[in-house]
């Protein structure tokens, strides 16, 4: 079966610095993929090159078996591929329910553009299934920037659903988040793993073990090793790379 | 329950119904006592706040700061006259000042749009210098003398034919294309493209990942506000009987820019009511004083340091959260109904 998502050779360099180099993996259909990796490692550059905010110096990035390296953001959305970021990234002047609503309105047909936003349709559907599904309900017309930490990290997630992507990305989404969120969070990107493929980038490694079907683990820009969580941890060049460490 | 824009846009009717009423009473009442200076004045104050609603359209709701909309009303209000020299028709003047603007602001945008920020402010601003020194300095356009002998034109509407000679009449025609431009940009930030175009100010780098293109709606946004400083450019001439290549000049450019900021920008109506203020008051003030622009400086720097929505800002909210109520009422009429 072909990956729902697949990179060949994925580089970039930054002046001298390989931020990422020569990555090759692939993350199959409705499991969760996690990359991990020390800070530096370049994990957000390697999302970065395949969500279109980087243009890759070389490699391929495939989503189901179709080259779209070089696509830009939007294309690549259109394609399927939603991504959320590491700093909450929103828009903190409108409300829960707008934000969701431009995130969601992709879905109606292209002629809607030229009517009034409306309280029906497909997009109107999703914005209030996910609100019901993130518990925004009371929040539904709060602005975001009124919202907690949490609340903006959950937003975040909901808002790469809106648009029914098959390949969703979440860098970091427990960032910041207190326990018992981390938790609910993890609850919550389990339950979406049925529906979508999940491409992650997490660093509580407790979590990693516990939430990933696939571990990517990078060093200084390159692939180290990957695997299952139990023979990613017992690998000793990741021990020595990374859990050494920590 | 609306969405808060929906109810800011709701808000920003209000303010255009008093101000369409206040308007109108005014203009009866002008009529009445047979004045002519002041509906000429409010008129000029009716068409400036054309050009001042579409550099709101880009600084309010787009994110982009323009120093050169004046361009788009001097080019309208150029090919107006040319037209009306020939041709005295009010609808084929109108028409030929928006198809003029409708080109200059797509060669503009794709000039503009290659850039953002401050460097898409310079442009802008350059842009209008270099069209208004060109015209400044060619003789077949009327130099720096301008154009000159434009005749008072007919206004044919169907049901009634009005006189650009008639100040009451005139002003009531600008009122209305007024009202017609409001209600057009109203209607398309509400749709959902408009709500892209407000989600470029708010955020534009998370735009692309919604699956949006970043400069079509930019463009978009640009020539439509290039169109409407156009048309309402158009209007001038059939006002003055003259255009001259001051029109384009930045002092045109800031003034409007000042109208929006003491208005309150993003909200459209609050645009058209900066414009007549500063109208009316550079028209009161400057009959005390000529230093009056030492005055209007003030203001602005006043409205941008103490009242960052402008006058409309200090009224707004009262009028959003009544708007709330009321809705909020009508729910609950409307749930307790149900069975």
């Amino acid at each position: 079966m072909t990956p729902a998502l697949e990179t060949r050779g994925l580089s970039i360099a930054f002046g001298g610095l390989k931020a990422v180099d020569a990555v090759s993996f692939s993350a199959t259909r409705n499991k969760i993929t996690t990359v991990i990796g020390p800070n530096g490692a370049g994990k957000t550059t390697l999302f970065n090159l395949i969500s279109g905010g980087l243009r890759p110096a070389s490699g391929t990035v495939m989503l189901d078996g179709r080259n779209v390296t070089g696509f830009g953001p939007a294309a690549l959305q259109g394609s399927g591929l939603a991504r959320s970021f590491q700093i909450t990234n929103l828009f903190f002047e409108l409300t829960v329910r707008e934000n969701l609503g431009l995130a969601a309105q992709t879905l109606d047909p292209v002629i809607n553009a030229f009517f009034p936003v409306g309280r029906r349709g497909r997009a109107a559907d999703k914005v209030d299934e996910l609100i019901e599904r993130f518990g925004f309900a009371a929040k539904a017309h709060e602005l975001v920037a009124a919202l907690s930490h949490g609340e903006q990290r959950r937003l975040e997630i909901a808002m790469c659903l809106a648009s029914e992507p098959q390949i969703l990305m979440l860098d970091e989404p427990t960032q910041g988040m207190s326990h018992g969120d981390t938790e609910e969070t993890a609850r919550l990107i389990r339950s979406l793993s049925t529906e979508v493929t999940v491409l992650l980038i997490e660093h509580d490694i407790g979590l990693v073990m516990s939430l990933s079907d696939h571990v990517v683990v990078m060093h200084q820009g390159r692939k180290l090793s990957e695997g299952a969580p139990a023979e990613v941890r017992s690998d000793p060049a990741v021990q020595a790379a990374y859990f050494g460490h920590g | 329950m609306l969405d808060r824009l929906d109810i800011s846009l709701r808000a920003n009717h209000v303010l255009f119904v008093i101000l369409f009423t206040a308007a109108f009473v005014f203009g009866v009442m002008a009529s009445m006592t047979g004045d002519r200076f002041y509906l000429r004045l409010a008129t000029e104050a009716l068409i400036l706040s054309g050009l001042a609603l579409s550099i709101d359209i880009l600084l309010g709701f787009t994110g982009l700061l323009s120093l050169g909309q004046a361009l788009f009303f001097g080019v309208g209000a150029y090919v107006s006259a040319l037209v009306l020299r020939e041709v005295p028709s009010f609808w084929l003047a109108l028409g030929a000042a928006s198809g003029a603007s409708l080109v200059a602001g797509v060669v503009g945008g794709l000039i503009a749009n290659r850039v953002r920020g401050v460097y898409f402010a310079l442009i802008t601003f350059g842009m209008a210098q270099i069209v208004a020194k060109i015209i400044y300095n060619t003789r077949s356009l009327g130099a720096s003398d301008g154009l000159i002998g434009i005749p008072v034109v007919e206004i044919p509407l169907g049901f009634v034919t009005l006189s650009a000679g008639n100040p009451l009449e005139f002003f009531l025609v600008v009122l209305g294309g007024i009202t017609l431009i409001y209600a057009g940009m109203s209607y398309v930030l509400s749709s959902p493209f408009g709500r892209v175009m407000i989600a470029l100010k708010a955020n534009e780098k998370r735009v692309p990942y919604l699956g949006y293109s970043t400069w079509a709606p930019r463009m978009v946004a640009y020539v439509l506000a290039a169109v409407i400083a156009g048309t309402v450019g158009g209007l001038y001439p059939m006002l003055r009987g003259f255009v001259s290549p001051e029109l384009m000049f930045f002092s045109a450019s800031g003034d409007a820019l000042i109208m929006v900021i003491i208005g309150g920008s993003g909200t459209l109506v609050g645009a058209i009511w900066g414009a007549i203020l500063l109208v009316a008051f550079k028209s009161v003030v400057g009959s005390w004083t000529e230093h009056h622009l030492i005055i209007v400086g003030l203001m602005f720097m006043a409205a941008v340091l103490f009242m960052k929505r402008g006058l409309i800002g200090l009224v707004k909210p009262m009028i959003e959260r009544r708007l709330v109520r009321i809705e909020a009422a009508r729910e609950m009429r409307k749930e307790g109904k149900a069975p």
